[in-house]
């Protein structure tokens, strides 16, 4: 019960070039699926899809690379 | 020829360097026959963690379709020039036009930040005309008193 309960509703997630579209430079879209100390939220949480947190991960992983995104909470 | 898609940071200092930068791998793709489909300068943004003890850094966006040749060209000059502090290179199944959500970003923010300067113009020539006023009416009474 309490799973469920944290469940949020699902993102709608649109095609690529789209405003929400998953993409390391969507800095405000990939902050939804990031906790405050700059861990990506697991997918049982957040109710996103095998296919979606895939890329997810891969375009937080790239935002952090290039400084977009912190990697966690104690940098300097 | 593949498409590709480059973002590199540019060392702060050196940001006056970047059209320059910019000019010379332009040159070296079109001169190997690719070409370049989105440009984008996001200018000097802060970074989510220091990078070499810096907190800012000049981002520069491109969309290129080049032989592979070209690319390790690009590369090879990215880590021999220092002013570069980091890049990353994605390969793209399609040419990518439309502008990117940080360029938009910036280029509203540019237009916020010319709002408010054009306003306090405004206002220092109004205190100025006041002044001028001000002055006048002073003028006047001293004439009178005379």
């Amino acid at each position: 019960m309490a799973r469920q309960m944290r469940r949020k509703k699902q993102f709608a997630f649109g095609a690529p070039g789209e405003a929400n579209a998953i993409d390391y430079k969507n800095i405000e879209m990939l902050s939804e699926f990031v906790t405050e100390t700059g861990k990506i939220v697991p997918s049982r949480i957040t109710g996103t899809s095998a296919k979606h947190q895939r890329q997810l991960t891969n375009a937080i992983k790239r935002a952090r690379y290039i400084a977009l995104v912190p990697f966690c909470d104690a940098h300097e | 020829m593949r498409h590709y898609e480059i973002v590199f940071l540019v060392h702060p200092d050196q940001s006056s360097q970047v059209p320059a930068m910019i000019d010379r791998y332009r040159a070296t793709i079109e001169g190997a026959s690719g070409a370049i489909h989105r440009l984008e300068d996001w200018g000097r943004r802060h970074l989510a963690y220091p990078i070499k003890k810096l907190q800012k850094a000049h981002y520069v966006l491109m969309n290129i379709e080049c032989d592979q040749a070209t690319l390790a060209e690009l590369e090879s000059s990215f880590r021999f020039n220092d002013a570069v502090l980091r890049s990353m290179t994605l390969v793209r199944k399609t040419a990518m036009t439309e502008a990117s959500v940080i360029a938009t970003e910036t280029a509203e923010q540019s237009t916020y930040a010319e709002k408010p300067a054009a306003a306090t113009e405004e206002a220092s020539a109004k205190e100025t005309a006041k002044e001028t006023a001000k002055e006048e009416v002073v003028s006047d009474a001293k004439s009178d008193s005379e």
